[in-house]
């Protein structure tokens, strides 16, 4: 739901309409304007802070513009403060207006008193009328120049501003390469500091379409200037420090001393009292031994300590924000916090939204030598105040007993809390119960004495009463009054609201008649009569299914229905790693929060000025998995039953293993699709010779992609190699030392923009002719892939960034190569490729 | 980075609305934030359909900070307690007047804090220099400083001086340095009386106000104690490393020097008991405080509050020390202040519960408040503060306290 339009609601009913008022300002501010009386700034002062405060409550003062720049002859800074303040929000709406103000504002950048220059400057570049840019190149130029470093650093900011108002005024001025000296020989440190954000922003922005910009954009990474930063990076303020360490990050480091001798330089920085500085740092720690195993889990030991105090020492909005980083962390080192569980415990008066990261985060690190002290400190919580914590944590309790091989005690805790007799604390563990005997079924016997204790009237949320019917009907056998339990929720059918629950009304009744036929046949006749008469269609078809087989063959009905239990090995995660890998490496920022890498959730029109993190640092390569992710809000939900449909989650390692040849982890699923799968695939899912047995295996779920690897296209100019392999860190790697060779934009036939709707379809066409797919990513209309290719006789890559627009049905690429004397051969190759994406 | 901050009282009104980038962000956005349900709105980091937003509350007010695009959010979450902390400190608190009081001061702040969504300088002592703080604050600075002309709109010195948190060369005609340890002591008791974890939290204030450049080095007696530490920008980092000692130029005035943890300490000072047993509908209520290990100082301001379960229809509760005290929110407080030499003191007294139940099923938890003075609880000492020059007429001045930070003694 977009915000409403109107803004008009929150000036509160105390404040005046408006109207009379502003014309009651207006005449007494043009009889201020040209008195020189003694005292006149102190009257103009109240005024100035009457139309203000207007302002701020939401009333349009606008009219009074004219009289305002007026009165702006003076002085008093105070008063000038509140004056480029009132202009700088009315200036965008009243163009012509704002040319009166330009000239007090010139005037004023020529003041003695620096402060009132710096503040003009400012005042001057933030009015942001593009008709009006011309008047800022002189103001600018001698801010850049003037001797006071107050002065200069507003006016680096201003040159940044004025890019953005008028791009093309900025680099005609050639304030980038003032800039770029600045940076470099400036004694201040905050205007080196702004140099370098303002030169990232403009070149990495001006990167698309000049070559030069593109060449200066890669020299901010240069070995010099990282180290010129670094050396001097106490000089700088902490949020100065942040920037450069961002840029940091981005460095590639030629060796292992390189890396060293960054980290020693940085070492301290994990001390700074700022926790932005902290994580920064970290982030640049953890990137740069990326490569480097063991100083890696170093790393995890260095900055274990930095973290935690983060984590108990600041506010709990600071918390909150380290606490979703650390659990990035445990995901990659488990055994980084497994001794200092205690530091995740929750103390009464934090917010939940503490709680519960921290709850996550027990649920993380348990292991074997902590587990007990764990789960004896999540069972405190069952008996919490706060009812959404309490759940939590028996949620909590039960993830860590199906993580654990030794469930002995964690069952016994479990069982207590269905004897607690509160109906969210049962709901909540009657689901876990239920899982945890999927997983182990030999538990079954003590589950189920006390399962069978629980009055079904006393349950009310669908999920646990579907996980009791679960048990009801898996387990009839060894309960006495299961059929009869059933019989009497079947015979309410009618108030049962959840289609959950009927469906497994439904299975449950089948079950049972099966193991205790003569109990269960009037019971399973009303259900199956009230299902198919079900409006629901899911219940209407399940019903109507098991009666035609049960009709065929009551043998054949039981050895589909009720076979033989096979325990779950493992349950499905709800994010798979190749998402977790590309969150990790966007470390310290929102993607880490909504745990969803940033293409998946940032706006791509405003991600504009900041193109140069966005463009390999965000769109990181990794495996492109299936996109549909659920937004963070909904993990919750689906965290409930551990579960996501396991043919959803093969559906995701199919496309995926088609996508890169260095995907072959394992399967982990025990039931039907993985045998399926063993169906398709023999042997290990190894890359490339797979492909052909992949589809196969994707047409097996009903994929329907009709997508076979259609004939090499007659012999083209440039032969590349269709068993191609690149991993995705040297990808990314080149992708940053290369310089693009060639742009161009190709149109997409309309069959093409047709068949895009489901993007791999595009990836498979494309490995078809030997052009492999190493990440993608966006959702309709824009469409993002970064393929390599090499060449058939030597080891030379190309590496290409396509842009996909099913709108206008234009394709933009980018080719990076190697071999640059051939990236338009391989353009061609690509282009051609391209044209038969679609085409029967 | 930021794109606009809003400032908004605690029903919702926006109080101030301070745009940085060319992208003008519509303050429909906080209606829509303020409509949202409070599970959600309390989250420091909100997705909206069109904006980022970062959000801290102090004391009533919520500073919002809108984004549309990626960057770090810690740092956006520190910008936002930066910028409490310098109003509460420029306007003496926080709250809704005195924020539509200084409206005009809180431009000028955010004005030098941040320029283009990109903070610049939150240096309390640098902001002081640019902006004159509200007259009633500044007046009483110049009285206890006795320098009339702190308070001046002249450019800031420090900005260009190569130590960035000082002004160049401030004079005093009496130098004062103090040093304060700040103890924090978190801890939590389960209902066997186990200390589950105890950890200290401090922090080493000082106000120094010494003349010209000096330059200072405290060691403590025992620095093996500390766990973890975090310094102030100003401290140097090698003498630190290599002999555990703090060397620094100190900002002007007051400020955080370090803050250290010292985790697993096996002890609290205090030991709370409490008892509760239930039956046919009725609880029986016992508390009982005392000494558990002296400090050798006097504790003092002990309080214990718990919030009575939702279930307690009707609370009777009283003590042989102290006042109890029970809101109509069901807080439960017991100010005891000092435990007296003759008794232990001790609260107690039924709960009724809700027809129809037998048993409480859901314990409080009770919050344990305290305070001495004169100690740091996690043994740490200081040994001694050098000043590499001595101007004359110095005093230098140590204190030391450890109060209860987060005290759970769960049942």
């Amino acid at each position: 739901m977009p915000p409403p339009a109107a803004s008009s609601r929150y000036p509160s009913p105390s404040q005046p309409s408006g109207k009379s008022e502003v014309t009651d300002l207006k005449s007494q501010l043009r009889q201020l304007a040209g008195s020189r009386a003694p005292g006149v700034d102190d009257s103009k002062r109240d005024l100035f802070k009457k139309v203000i405060s207007y302002m701020t409550i939401g009333i349009d003062v606008s009219s009074v513009f004219g009289e305002m720049v007026m009165c702006s002859a003076t002085s008093d800074i105070v008063l000038k403060k509140m004056c480029y303040l009132y202009v700088g929000n009315y200036a965008k709406g009243n163009p012509d207006l704002s040319l009166l103000t330009i000239n007090f504002l010139q005037r004023d950048c020529k003041d003695e008193d620096p402060m009132i220059r710096g503040l003009a400057l400012r005042s001057l570049c933030s009015l942001r009328v593009p008709n009006l840019v011309e008047y800022l190149l002189g103001p600018l130029g001698s801010g850049l120049k003037d001797n006071n470093s107050y002065v200069r650093t507003i006016a680096v900011t201003g040159v940044l501003k004025l890019y953005h108002i008028s791009a093309s005024t900025c680099i005609d001025a050639e304030f980038p390469a003032t800039l770029k000296s600045l940076m470099l020989h400036d004694s201040d440190a905050q205007v080196v500091a702004n140099c370098l954000a303002a030169l990232q922003e403009i070149w990495s922005l001006e990167a698309s379409h000049s070559e030069e910009a593109c060449r200066e954009k890669e020299s901010l990474l240069s070995k010099p200037l990282i180290y010129y930063f670094l050396n001097r990076i106490k000089e700088f303020n902490e949020w100065a420090q942040c920037l450069i360490l961002e840029l940091a990050v981005k460095y590639v480091p030629s060796d292992s001393n390189d890396i060293f001798d960054i980290m020693n330089l940085l070492e301290d920085r994990l001390q700074h009292a700022n926790g932005a500085v902290v994580l920064a740092t970290v982030k640049v720690f953890l990137q740069l031994t990326l490569s480097m195993t063991d100083v890696h889990q170093q790393v995890y030991e260095r900055i274990k300590s930095p973290l935690l105090t983060l984590v108990s020492s600041g506010s709990p909005e600071q918390s909150y924000a380290i606490l979703s980083h650390l659990h990035l962390l445990v995901v990659r080192a488990p055994f980084i916090f497994a001794s200092d569980y205690k530091h995740f415990y929750c103390q009464y008066n934090e917010p939940s939204y503490v709680k519960k990261l921290k709850l996550e985060m027990l649920t993380a690190i348990a292991n074997e030598s902590n587990t007990y002290e764990i789960v004896t400190e999540l069972c405190e919580y069952a008996a919490n105040v706060d009812i959404e914590i309490a759940r939590e944590s028996i949620r909590a309790v039960g993830k860590i007993a199906l993580q654990q091989y030794d469930v002995n005690a964690i069952v016994d805790r479990l069982l207590q809390f269905l004897e607690m007799e509160k109906d969210y604390v049962t709901a909540e563990t009657l689901v876990l119960v239920k899982d945890l005997l999927r997983k182990h079924p030999q538990w079954s016997h003590d589950c189920i004495s006390v399962v069978g204790g629980i009055s079904s009237k006393n349950i009310q949320e669908p999920k646990a009463k579907a996980a009791l019917i679960w048990m009801l009907g898996e387990y009839a056998q060894d309960m006495s009054d299961a059929p009869y339990i059933l019989e009497n929720l079947i015979e309410n059918w009618e108030e049962e609201h959840s289609a959950e629950v009927r469906l497994h009304l439904l299975t449950a009744a089948m079950k049972c008649f099966f193991k205790r036929a003569p109990e269960t046949q009037k019971a399973l006749g009303i259900a199956l009569a009230a299902g198919i008469a079900d409006f629901h269609q899911d219940v209407h078809d399940r019903a109507l299914f098991y009666y035609r087989v049960l009709q065929y063959d009551v043998h054949v009905a039981e050895s589909v229905v009720s076979p033989p239990q096979q325990a779950v090995s493992a349950f499905a995660d709800t994010q798979s790693s190749e998402i977790k890998d590309r969150i990790f490496d966007e470390f310290n920022s929102l993607s880490v929060i909504y745990q969803k890498p940033s293409y998946m959730f940032t706006d791509k029109e405003h991600r504009g000025p900041f193109e140069f993190s966005e463009e390999l640092g965000s769109t990181s390569i990794t495996p492109e998995v299936s996109s549909d992710i659920v937004p963070a809000q909904q993990f919750e939900a689906n965290d409930k039953d551990l579960l996501l449909s396991t043919d959803e989650k093969d559906d995701n390692k199919g496309l995926s293993s088609n996508n890169c040849s260095a995907y072959t982890a394992p399967y982990e699923s025990s039931n039907i699709s993985s045998q399926m799968q063993e169906l398709a695939i023999s042997g290990p899912a190894a890359s490339a010779t797979t492909t052909q047995s992949s589809f196969d295996f994707d047409d097996l779920l009903g994929l329907g992609l009709s997508a076979a690897p259609a004939p090499t296209p007659s012999p083209p100019l440039l032969k590349l190699n269709p068993r191609a392999s690149l991993d995705p860190r040297a990808f990314q790697q080149k992708w940053r030392q290369l310089p693009i060779s060639l742009t161009q934009e190709y149109s997409v036939n309309p069959q093409g923009i047709a068949a895009l709707t489901v993007p791999q379809s595009l990836i498979k066409h494309m490995q078809s002719h030997s052009i492999h797919c190493i990440a993608s990513g966006g959702q309709s209309p824009n469409f993002k892939f970064f393929f390599f290719a090499q060449k058939e006789a030597e080891p030379s890559d190309y590496l290409t960034e396509c842009i996909i627009n099913s709108s206008s049905a234009k394709a933009q690429i980018k080719v990076k190569a190697d071999d640059q004397s051939t990236s338009q051969a391989f353009a061609t190759v690509f282009e051609t490729a391209l044209s038969k994406f679609g085409m029967p | 980075m930021l794109q606009c901050i809003f400032l908004l009282s605690d029903s919702g009104e926006v109080m101030l609305e301070k745009q940085l980038t060319g992208h003008r962000v519509d303050r429909s956005i906080c209606a829509w934030f303020w409509d949202q349900a409070d599970s959600f709105k309390s989250l420091p980091v909100i997705a909206s359909p069109t904006h980022y937003l970062f959000q801290i509350v102090r004391d009533g007010i919520t500073f919002l900070a809108c984004t549309q695009v990626e960057m770090p959010p810690l740092m956006a979450i520190e910008f936002l307690c930066r910028v409490a902390d310098v109003l509460s400190d420029y306007l003496g608190g926080l709250n809704e007047d005195l924020v539509k009081d200084n409206f005009i001061i809180v431009y000028e702040l955010l004005d030098e804090m941040i320029d283009n969504g990109f903070p610049l300088t939150t240096e309390p002592n640098i902001l002081r220099e640019m902006i004159a703080p509200p007259n009633l604050v500044s007046k009483m600075l110049s009285v206890v400083t006795g320098n009339a002309s702190n308070v001046s709109d002249t450019l800031p010195s420090g900005a260009g001086s190569c130590v960035p948190w000082r002004p160049t060369d401030p004079k005093y005609s009496s130098n004062e340095v103090y040093v304060d340890l700040v103890e924090e002591m978190d801890a939590i008791v389960n209902r066997d009386g186990e200390l589950v974890k105890c950890e200290i939290y401090g922090e080493v204030q000082m106000s120094s106000q010494l003349t010209g450049f000096p330059d200072l080095t405290l060691s403590f007696a025992n620095p093996s104690v500390l766990e973890d530490m975090r310094f102030h920008p100003c401290v140097r980092f090698r003498p630190w490393e290599s002999h555990q000692v703090l060397s620094f130029v100190p900002p002007d005035g007051q400020f955080k020097l370090m803050s250290y943890r010292v985790k697993k300490l096996k002890n609290t000072p205090l030991y709370v008991k409490p008892q509760i047993t239930s039956d046919s509908g009725t609880c029986r209520v016992s508390v009982l405080v005392g000494i558990r290990s002296d400090p050798g100082k006097t504790i003092e301001s002990i309080t214990l509050s718990f919030q009575l379960p939702h279930c307690v229809s009707s609370a009777d509760l009283s003590s042989n020390h102290g006042t109890v005290t029970i809101l109509s929110n069901k807080t439960c407080t017991w100010t005891i202040g000092r435990i007296p030499s003759d008794k232990t003191p001790c609260l107690s007294g039924t709960l009724a519960l809700e027809t129809g139940l037998e048993r409480l099923h859901v314990y409080p938890t009770f919050k344990v408040g305290f305070k001495i003075m004169g100690i740091a609880l996690s043994g740490l000492r200081i040994e001694k503060l050098d000043l590499k020059t001595i101007p004359p007429r110095l005093y230098k001045g140590f204190r030391a306290q450890t109060r209860a930070g987060e005290f759970d003694v769960r049942l």
